[in-house]
């Protein structure tokens, strides 16, 4: 009894000292209780319940509490959690060239023109080391959380992201910056980790390029206190995106001060009984974009074109969670539209200046859908179907159109999970590519593993 | 850019004064519906209890949803089983709420895990090669009644704390909680004349058995304790690492899990081993939850003469449990039918 009555009063006084104190006055208290418990195990071991109510350090009555294991209370887990992931496939297939030179000749997705030039992301036949991918996260402190990962690939590292983001903002808010991927639509904020295919949908590939959205900004995003799930969000970004934000504001460029980029969405997700999950969201962007091009071959850019690049779309994606454990009979659903329009003024032109003022207008789009399953325990199956240039058009700046055609892919992939940290992959894709040398079917394959190492943070839905 | 800052600002003076009414009651929310059972006990009308995975569910498995966001959101206290049990979904729904009322560390947060006594901790160094062990000790510990009780104590003081106008009524309505248990434990005549606390602490090493049979008291004592007391000192199989509490409490012991190795699935040499042990030991029962599958158990079963036990592991896992002392009821009713 008595050691259950002279604990709560202590402990409340101690509250209120400094943390000096109170740290000693701990120490104190916990070899006293100790001492007491002992004698309390000797003498009379049973108390009432009410008394091992009183307060949280009153249960540590010998009865309720002698064989709490000690070691756990001085346990600490790493700050921050480091993770390394290794992602690794081989690839094959059957065209002339390799599957990047097809999807870099897409008719109206013309690749990048004004970026550093290598060919970073593109898949070769036989082994590929997409990245291994160093993470670090930890909460900074009560206010923000960090994470900073690192992508290190054959040609070297590179800053994936780096940002924090503010844990205490009240009414919803929430605020990030630094280097971070876009949350607009879904795949895009996902790391490559994370798909359920080897590769990435070719809509983003050919609009945004290997990385998506990933660019320095900053994000602010707003929880609604509705019933249902909606979260809203909005993004200012550099704008350094090679493949539709590009900038390099050299003469005779005109120079536009960052950010160049303005991303919103929006997400809505029901609350739907059972095991089922939904999130849809509608999204659009738009930024300053600059080209420069080599119209005879030369090696040297002859003309300039500055102007804007804007993209929408939308997002669905269905997740139904099994009881049965291991992934066994999960589905997932998903699907994205998104579609994008270039708008560029010709600039300067040295081959034919009577195209000055003119503007160059590129609309295209594409979708996918996927849909994987659990198989059996640890096996999953998916299927996904592309499509892209369903609209796919070019006004020139001589005032010309052309009409490409669309290109379609079809992907199968098995994978196995055999823990949470390790998972083998097989894809085949079959596709045909609309390109400047014609119809092009493609069919490749592909071999995947990964592997993860340390601490790694859940995923989001 | 603007517009999109415009569009929200309106739509956030429009919904608020709607959606922010009644604001005035505690909202707990759970992990597991075990927690939220006990909370409901403790929490009496105070408060609005929810929980996120539902009694028929794996926790190690769940997606963090948009809809669970929804729920931590509006949480003024949320509890977690902890032990790394939820490391799958908890943060990202944590992160996903916004709310900085509940985050860990906080007086919303309470890890029901360091009030418990945790078994299975690991003493030497782990690697993932043993598969998933937990490195803080096996997080399945609700199943053992004392920690039932103790889980209550804890809420019942973190409730005090965050609305002290009703700390008596919870700490009231937690002693009613735990004096249920002693009774349904022990039987109502035992606890009247032995303290509970006492015959608590000889079910530790199991030396209840012995009081319960001399002759003071083998008239007095009943509940789950003396249904068990045929079992007392047995050995089951069970599938996964979860049962080893309830075991514990009973006098009971597991000699073997079906999984290799914790969160990897049967294998077929593993289930040979596990045949040896049965017939060594002469085993009679295997214990599982419903969300695993049975085709392991009923192999092994057919080769031993053993019995497979399917019960639910959580309150709403079967439609008889509706609160922790029907869950425990359940599962001793299954483990005792023709034993």
């Amino acid at each position: 009894m008595i050691p259950a009555l002279w604990i709560p009063c202590s402990c409340s006084a101690a509250d209120e000292e400094t943390t000096t104190n109170t740290l000693e006055e701990i120490q104190r208290l916990r070899s006293r209780i100790e001492t007491l418990e002992k004698k309390a195990a000797e003498t009379q071991p049973a108390a009432s319940s009410a008394s091992v109510l009183t307060n949280a350090a009153a249960q540590k009555s010998p009865l309720v509490e002698t064989t709490l294991a000690k070691g756990w209370r001085s346990f600490q887990s790493f700050n921050p959690e480091i993770s390394a992931i290794v992602d690794m496939f081989y690839h094959a297939d059957d065209s002339a060239d390799g599957i990047s030179h097809v999807t870099d000749e897409m008719s109206g997705f013309g690749h990048s023109h004004s970026g550093e030039g290598h060919d970073h992301g593109a898949i070769e036949n036989g082994f590929n080391l997409r990245h291994l991918e160093l993470q670090f996260s930890a909460e900074v402190d009560p206010y923000f959380k960090g994470t900073a990962i690192a992508a290190i690939d054959l040609d070297g590292a590179e800053m994936e992201e780096a940002h924090m983001e503010t844990t205490c903002l009240p009414y919803g808010f929430s605020i990030k910056g630094g280097k971070f991927y876009s949350d607009f639509g879904y795949i895009n904020a996902q790391h490559s980790h994370q798909w359920d295919f080897v590769d990435q949908p070719l809509i983003y590939q050919l609009t945004l390029g290997p990385h998506g959205l990933n660019d320095v900004g900053a994000q602010v995003s707003w929880l609604a206190p509705t019933p249902f799930y909606l979260l809203a969000g909005a993004e200012a970004f550099q704008g350094k995106n090679d493949m539709m934000f590009a900038y390099s504001g050299d003469s005779p460029l005109p120079h536009h001060n960052g950010p160049r980029v303005g991303v919103g969405w929006l997400k809505f997700g029901p609350e739907l009984p059972g095991n089922h999950g939904l999130q849809a969201g509608v999204f659009g962007a738009i930024g300053r974009d600059q080209e420069a091009h080599d119209g005879d071959e030369d090696s040297n850019s002859d003309h300039w074109l500055d102007g804007n690049s804007m993209f929408w779309g939308a997002d669905c994606v269905y997740k139904y969670n099994s009881p049965q454990p291991h992934c066994k009979g999960d589905l997932t659903l998903q699907a994205e539209y998104f579609n994008r329009r270039k708008d560029l003024k010709m600039i300067a032109n040295d081959l034919n200046p009577s195209l000055v003022g003119n503007h160059r207008i590129d609309d295209q789009d594409g979708y996918y859908l996927q849909a994987v399953y659990g198989l059996f325990e640890r096996w999953r199956g998916g299927l996904r179907w592309e499509q892209v240039g369903l609209i796919n058009t070019t006004e020139l700046p001589d005032g010309s159109r052309e009409d490409f055609g669309s290109s379609y892919r079809a992907g199968v992939m098995i994978d196995f999970t055999p823990s949470e940290f390790s998972r083998l992959r097989v894809q085949v894709n079959r596709g045909s590519y609309e390109t400047a040398d014609g119809r092009e079917p493609v069919t490749e394959v592909f071999l995947q593993w990964m592997i993860s190492l340390g601490t790694h943070g859940a995923h989001k839905f | 850019m603007k517009t999109i800052v415009y569009l929200v600002s309106i739509l956030i003076t429009a919904i608020y004064p709607l959606v922010n009414a009644g604001a005035d009651e505690l909202k707990i929310v759970t992990t597991t519906s075990d927690l939220a059972a006990i909370a409901k006990a403790v929490a009496g009308d105070k408060a609005i209890v929810k929980n996120i995975c539902r009694g028929y569910e794996d926790p190690h498995f769940l997606q963090a949803k948009p809809s669970y966001i929804v729920r931590a959101r509006d949480a003024d206290l949320w509890i977690r089983i902890g032990a790394e049990l939820e490391i799958g979904w908890e943060m990202p729904v944590l992160d996903g709420s916004r709310n900085s009322r509940i985050r860990p560390g906080t007086k919303g947060h309470l890890d029901a895990s360091e009030n418990v006594q945790i078994l299975e901790i690991p003493t030497v160094p782990i690697t993932r090669a043993m598969g998933d062990v937990h490195p803080l000790g096996n997080p399945h510990y609700w199943l053992d009644p004392l920690n039932a009780r103790r889980i209550a104590g804890a809420i019942a003081e973190r409730l005090a704390e965050l609305s002290p106008d009703n700390a008596a009524f919870f700490r009231q309505n937690a002693v009613l909680f735990q004096k249920a248990l002693d009774e349904k434990m022990f039987g109502t005549e035992l606890i009247k004349s032995v303290p509970a606390e006492k015959l608590w602490a000889m079910t530790e090493d199991n030396s209840i058995a012995t009081f319960i049979s001399e002759d003071a008291n083998k008239d007095k004592a009943g509940g789950w304790i003396k249904t068990m007391q045929p079992l007392g000192g047995q050995k089951i199989v069970t599938y996964h690492k979860s049962w080893i509490y309830f075991t514990h409490r009973f006098g009971m012991s597991v000699a073997a899990e079906l999984e290799p190795k914790p969160g990897i699935p049967p294998t077929a040499t593993h289930l040979k081993e596990v045949e040896e042990i049965m017939k060594a030991n002469n085993i009679k029962i295997i214990l599982q939850e419903p969300f695993y599958s049975v085709k392991a158990a009923e192999t092994v079963a057919g080769k031993t003469g053993a019995r497979v036990v399917v019960v639910a592991n959580s309150v709403g896992g079967d439609r008889e449990v509706v609160d922790y002392v029907s869950l425990i009821d359940l599962i001793i009713k299954r483990i005792i039918e023709g034993k």
